[in-house]
C-alpha cells in the first residue's frame, strides 16, 4: 500500500510575517520600589527571599541601602501603602522582611559582595584616583555617605560631635524601636570598610576653613539637634524632648514620676510619650490639630495609646505656671478651618477666648528643631550652587572646595531613609564631579532615577544589570492576578501594652524564616521575571526559548500575545510592530 | 532557568499555520510534553489536520496518519491492531479530532471503538464549532451561540451535548476533561490516559479558538481558565464510567456572564439569556456534584 508521506518540517514557513504587533521582554519598576526614598529594589529582595536566597536578597539591599536592619525597624515604609497586593488583600510586610534579612546578615556575619558593583574591571577603575572626603555629622546621612562614597573608591573621615556615631538613630530613636547592637553592627561594618569615624570633634567653621589643606570635598550632614522654641510664657520651665530621648539613651534618667504634657504631634513627641510610660509617668499629648494630622507615623500614635499615652487634640500652650509643686498649663482651644496645609492637614484657628488648665508635673516640648548652629543651613540661592532633590552642592566661596548639604538639612522629608537616599545622593554627586566635572552631575544622576521618583540607583549608577529596566510603573491592573490567591499576610509577634510599659524591650519581634519565606512569596514581584516559565509554556508557535535567558524567536512568532497576557507580572510588553 | 516541574520537550515545531492564539495548538503541545516520543497520532479532518502540515511538510515531531473525518475511531483502532501485530505494545496511538469529527461525524466510529474497549486514547480538542470550515455550528456548539450557521436571532438554542457523559455510559476505563488554562492538571491527566492501558480512553479538551469566537488572540488562555471559574467546563475525571473526581472546585465561582460577555459570539445575549444560561450551569454543576458524592472515597481517582 502506498501511502503519501510528509517529512519536512512546517519550520520553512516564517510565520513571523503575520506579525503585526511584537512581544518582547520588558522589566520595569515595581510601585514599591519607586516610593522607596533609597530606591529598592524589592521586588527582586522578595523574589529572592521567597526562594530562601537570603545572602542574594541582603546584598541587592547592601547595593542601595547600608542600614537594612535598621530601616527594617525606624523606616516608615512607604513602600507598603502603595504595594501592589493591598488591592488585593494587603501589602506584603516589606519592612519586616527587610529586617529579617538585615538581622540574619549581622547574625550569620555575611560578608559585602565582591566585587560590589557590575564587574571586575568597574573595582580595578576605581582602584587608582580616589579623593577625600570629610564628613560632619555620623547620623544616617553622614554614614550613608561615608558608606557610598567608600564603596565609589574614595577616603572617608567622619566629625561626629557626640560621643558615640549614630546620630538620630543612637540619640534620638528609643531603645524599644531600635536596640543598639543592632545599630552596632551595621555601623561597625561601614566602620570596616575603613571609614574613620572621630566622636566628639564636630566640624566647625575653622575647620571648614582649612579643610581644603586635607580634603577634595566636604559632606554636611549634622541633622536637626536643637528644639525649636515655643516662644510662650513660662518657656523656661519646659524641658527639652530632644535632649530628655538623648539622656535615656545615655543611661540618665532625669524623671520623676507624675504627670506630663508633652507637647507635639510629631513621631518625637510620641517618642517622648512611649518613653515616659515606660518610666513610670503618665503622659498626656498635647496637639493643636485633629489625631489625623499628626505628622508621626500613624502605627507609632496607634502603639502610644494602646501603652495609655493620653491624647489631647485641638489644644495650643499659650503660657505655664508654677514650678517644683506642679505646673498649671494653660491651653488655647483651637477649631478645626476648611482650608489645609501644603501637607494636607487641616489648618486650625483659636476657638474664640476658650482655654483650659492641665495640671501637671512637668512639660516637654517637641514641636520640631532645626540645625544646632546657623551657619550649618544650606545657604539661599547662591551662585555656584546645585539644588538637588535631597541635597545641595555648592561650590563654597570661602572654603574654596564643595560642600555638598545633606541629610535633615535638606531633604523634602525628615525621616532615616530620606537621609540615607541623601547621603547616596551626595556621594553619586561628587564621584561625577570627582571624575566628570560638575556639569555632568545633572545628567548623570538624572539618568539613575528609579521609576518617577526622586530615588536614586547606585546599581543602575554603575551599569548594573538593573540599568535596562523601564522606568515605567506596574499599576495592579497590568497584573495577571489569576496567577495569586489571597493569603494572609504574616504577622510578627508583638509584646502586649502591659509589657511594653514595663521595659525598654524592643515592641516588635521579627519574623520566623519560615514566616520570612511564606511573606516573601506573597510578593508579585511586579515587573520583574522570576522564571515562571508562562511565556514559553504557553506559547502556540513554540518560538520562546532558553538560551542563557528567554529568547523569542521573532522568525516565527505570530504576535498573539498570549505571552505578554499570560505574564502574571508585567514582565513583558506588546508592541506595535514597526511598518 | 526552570522551576517548572513539567515534561519540557516539546514535539511540536514552529511554522505551522495556526491562526496566532490557536488554543488548540496549546493543547496539542500540553499533550505531546505528557505522551512522549512513542505516541501515534490519527487526525481526521479538522483544524488540525491543516495545522499538522499540508503535504509535504509536517509540524509534529512523532507520526501522523490523516484520515477521513467519520474514521478516527475505526482508523485508530487499525492502527492498535497494526501496532499489536508487530508487536510494538510500546506505542501510544492517540485519536486527536475536533469537537464535528467527535460529537457529530465520527460518533458512529467513536462509540463503536470504545465499545470494544479498544486500546487507545482519543482526544477531541473541542472549539465549540467546524472551525476550519468557517464556523459553522456542531453539536459542542453551546446554547446561546451565534455561528455562520446560527446567525442573527437564530442563534443556537439548544444545549451543548455532554460528551463525557456520552463515554462515561460506554463505561471505558478513564474519560476526563482538561483544559489549556491548567497545564499541570491537563499533563497529568494525559499521563495518566497513557498509562491506562489496555482500553479506551477519552479526553476532552477544552481549547479556545480566537478567530471563531470572535476574541483577542491574546486572551486565549483567559477565556480557557474563565470557562473554569465559572464552572461552564468543570474539570474531572470518571473512571470505569461510574466514578467521579472533581478536579477543581471553583469556590467560589464567577457569574458564567464573566465568561460569556467577553466572547464576540454572545455578544447579542441578553440578561434573561444570561440568567437561563446560569441556570443550566448551575444545573449540570449540581449533577456533577451528586455524581461525585456517589463515589466512594477511597474509589475515586
Amino acid at each position: 500500500m502506498r501511502i503519501s508521506r510528509s517529512n519536512v518540517s512546517t519550520e520553512i514557513n516564517k510565520t513571523g510575517s503575520w506579525r503585526f504587533v511584537r512581544p518582547g521582554y520588558d522589566e520595569k519598576t515595581a510601585p514599591c520600589s519607586n516610593a522607596c526614598p533609597v530606591g529598592q529594589d524589592i521586588a527582586r529582595i522578595e523574589m529572592l527571599m521567597g526562594q530562601g536566597m537570603f545572602p542574594a536578597a541582603w546584598e541587592t539591599i547592601l547595593r542601595e541601602n547600608p542600614f537594612p536592619a535598621v530601616c527594617g525597624r525606624v523606616c516608615f515604609h512607604p513602600c507598603e501603602r502603595v504595594c501592589n497586593r493591598g488591592e488585593m488583600d494587603s501589602a506584603v510586610g516589606i519592612h519586616h522582611l527587610e529586617r529579617f534579612v538585615g538581622d540574619l546578615a549581622i547574625e550569620r556575619a555575611y560578608a559585602l559582595p565582591h566585587p560590589f558593583y557590575g564587574d571586575e574591571a568597574e573595582t580595578d577603575r576605581r582602584a587608582t584616583g580616589g579623593k577625600t572626603v570629610a564628613i560632619g555629622g555620623a547620623g544616617p546621612a553622614g554614614l550613608a555617605a561615608a558608606y557610598f562614597l567608600a564603596r565609589l573608591g574614595h577616603t572617608c573621615d567622619i566629625y561626629e560631635a557626640d560621643s558615640e556615631p549614630g546620630g538620630v538613630l543612637r540619640w534620638g530613636i528609643p531603645w524599644y524601636r531600635l536596640p543598639e547592637d543592632v545599630l552596632k553592627a551595621e555601623i561597625s561594618r561601614i566602620v570596616d570598610m575603613g571609614v574613620k569615624i572621630y566622636c566628639q570633634k564636630p566640624i566647625t567653621r575653622d575647620f571648614m576653613a582649612r579643610a581644603r589643606e586635607q580634603y577634595d570635598a566636604v559632606f554636611l550632614g549634622c541633622g536637626y539637634g536643637r528644639s525649636l522654641p515655643l516662644w510662650i510664657p513660662g518657656e523656661e520651665k519646659v524641658l527639652n524632648g530632644l535632649a530628655y530621648l538623648h539622656d535615656i539613651r545615655g543611661g540618665d534618667n532625669t524623671c520623676t514620676g507624675g504627670r506630663a504634657a508633652v507637647i507635639g504631634g510629631g513621631n518625637t513627641a510620641i517618642d517622648v510619650a512611649r518613653s515616659l510610660t515606660r518610666l513610670g509617668v503618665e503622659p498626656i499629648l498635647v496637639y493643636r490639630r485633629r489625631r489625623q494630622d499628626m505628622p508621626a507615623f500613624d502605627h507609632e500614635v496607634e502603639m502610644a495609646l494602646a501603652e495609655g499615652v493620653q491624647l489631647m487634640p485641638l489644644v495650643a500652650p499659650v503660657r505655664i505656671d508654677g514650678g517644683d509643686g506642679g505646673m498649671v498649663l494653660t491651653l488655647q482651644r483651637m477649631r478645626t478651618t476648611r482650608m489645609e496645609t501644603a501637607g494636607g492637614r487641616c489648618r486650625v484657628e483659636p476657638d474664640g477666648d476658650r482655654t483650659e488648665t492641665l495640671m501637671v508635673d512637668q512639660v516637654y516640648s517637641a514641636i520640631g528643631a532645626e540645625p544646632g548652629e546657623n551657619w550649618l543651613f544650606p545657604p539661599e540661592h547662591q551662585p555656584g550652587q546645585l539644588r538637588m532633590s535631597h541635597c545641595i552642592l555648592w561650590e563654597h566661596p570661602d572654603a574654596r572646595l564643595p560642600v555638598v548639604f545633606g541629610g535633615d538639612l535638606t531633604t523634602p522629608v525628615k525621616s532615616v531613609t530620606d537621609a540615607v537616599a541623601s547621603g547616596k545622593q551626595a556621594a553619586m554627586a561628587l564621584d561625577t564631579r570627582f571624575r566628570h566635572g560638575g556639569k555632568a552631575i545633572p545628567e548623570r544622576l538624572g539618568a539613575c532615577r528609579v521609576g518617577d521618583g526622586t530615588a536614586l540607583s547606585m546599581e543602575i549608577y554603575l551599569s548594573g544589570r538593573r540599568k535596562t529596566r523601564n522606568p515605567a510603573i506596574v499599576p495592579f491592573s497590568a497584573l495577571n492576578t489569576d496567577y495569586f490567591a489571597p493569603a494572609e499576610r504574616q504577622a510578627p509577634p508583638v509584646l502586649s501594652p502591659e509589657t511594653r510599659c514595663g521595659s525598654f524591650e524592643e515592641v516588635e519581634g521579627a519574623y520566623g524564616r519560615d514566616a520570612a519565606v511564606q511573606e516573601a512569596s506573597r510578593c508579585f514581584n511586579c515587573g520583574i521575571c522570576n522564571d515562571c516559565d508562562n511565556c514559553r509554556l504557553f506559547c502556540p508557535e513554540v518560538a520562546i526559548y532558553i538560551d542563557g535567558t528567554r529568547c523569542i524567536n521573532l522568525d516565527y512568532c505570530k504576535g498573539c500575545g498570549i505571552c505578554v497576557v499570560e505574564c502574571p507580572r508585567n514582565a513583558m510588553t506588546l508592541e506595535e510592530e514597526a511598518s | 532557568m526552570i522551576h517548572s516541574p513539567l515534561p519540557q520537550t516539546d514535539y511540536m515545531a514552529s511554522g505551522h499555520v495556526g491562526c496566532p492564539g490557536c488554543g488548540a495548538t496549546v493543547a496539542m503541545k500540553f499533550a505531546l510534553r505528557a505522551l512522549g516520543e512513542k505516541t501515534m497520532l490519527v487526525i481526521p479532518a479538522c483544524c488540525w489536520a491543516i495545522i499538522a502540515g499540508s503535504h509535504p511538510q509536517t509540524s509534529l515531531k512523532v507520526p501522523v496518519l490523516h484520515t477521513a473525518f467519520a474514521t478516527a475511531g475505526a482508523a485508530a483502532s487499525g492502527l492498535r491492531a497494526a501496532l499489536d501485530m508487530r508487536g510494538d505494545t510500546e506505542t501510544t496511538v492517540v485519536a486527536w479530532a475536533g469537537d464535528g469529527g467527535t460529537f457529530d461525524i465520527g460518533f458512529q466510529a467513536l462509540s463503536g471503538a470504545v465499545e470494544r474497549n479498544e486500546d487507545f486514547i482519543y482526544v477531541c480538542y473541542d472549539n465549540e464549532a467546524y472551525m476550519n470550515t468557517g464556523v459553522q455550528r456542531s453539536s459542542s456548539t453551546p446554547f446561546g451561540t451565534r455561528t455562520t450557521t446560527t446567525p442573527g436571532t437564530n442563534w443556537k438554542h439548544t444545549r451543548k451535548k455532554n460528551i463525557v457523559e456520552a463515554f462515561a455510559a460506554h463505561r471505558i476505563p478513564y474519560a476526563a476533561t482538561a483544559s489549556i488554562a491548567y497545564p499541570e492538571d491537563m499533563i497529568r491527566k494525559f499521563q495518566r490516559a497513557r498509562e491506562l492501558k489496555g482500553g479506551s480512553r477519552f479526553l476532552h479538551v477544552y481549547a479556545t479558538c480566537p478567530t471563531g469566537w470572535r476574541v483577542p488572540s491574546d486572551q486565549c488562555i483567559k477565556i480557557a481558565r474563565l470557562a473554569v471559574k465559572t464552572r461552564a467546563f468543570p474539570l474531572y475525571e470518571v473512571t470505569d464510567g461510574v466514578r467521579y473526581t472533581l478536579n477543581h472546585d471553583a469556590e467560589p465561582p464567577l457569574p458564567v456572564r464573566d465568561y460569556l460577555s467577553v466572547q464576540g459570539r454572545f455578544k447579542h445575549l441578553t440578561d434573561d439569556d444570561y440568567g437561563e444560561i446560569q441556570a443550566m450551569v448551575d444545573e449540570d454543576w449540581e449533577l456533577l456534584k451528586r455524581k461525585v458524592a456517589l463515589a466512594p472515597e477511597e474509589a475515586r481517582a
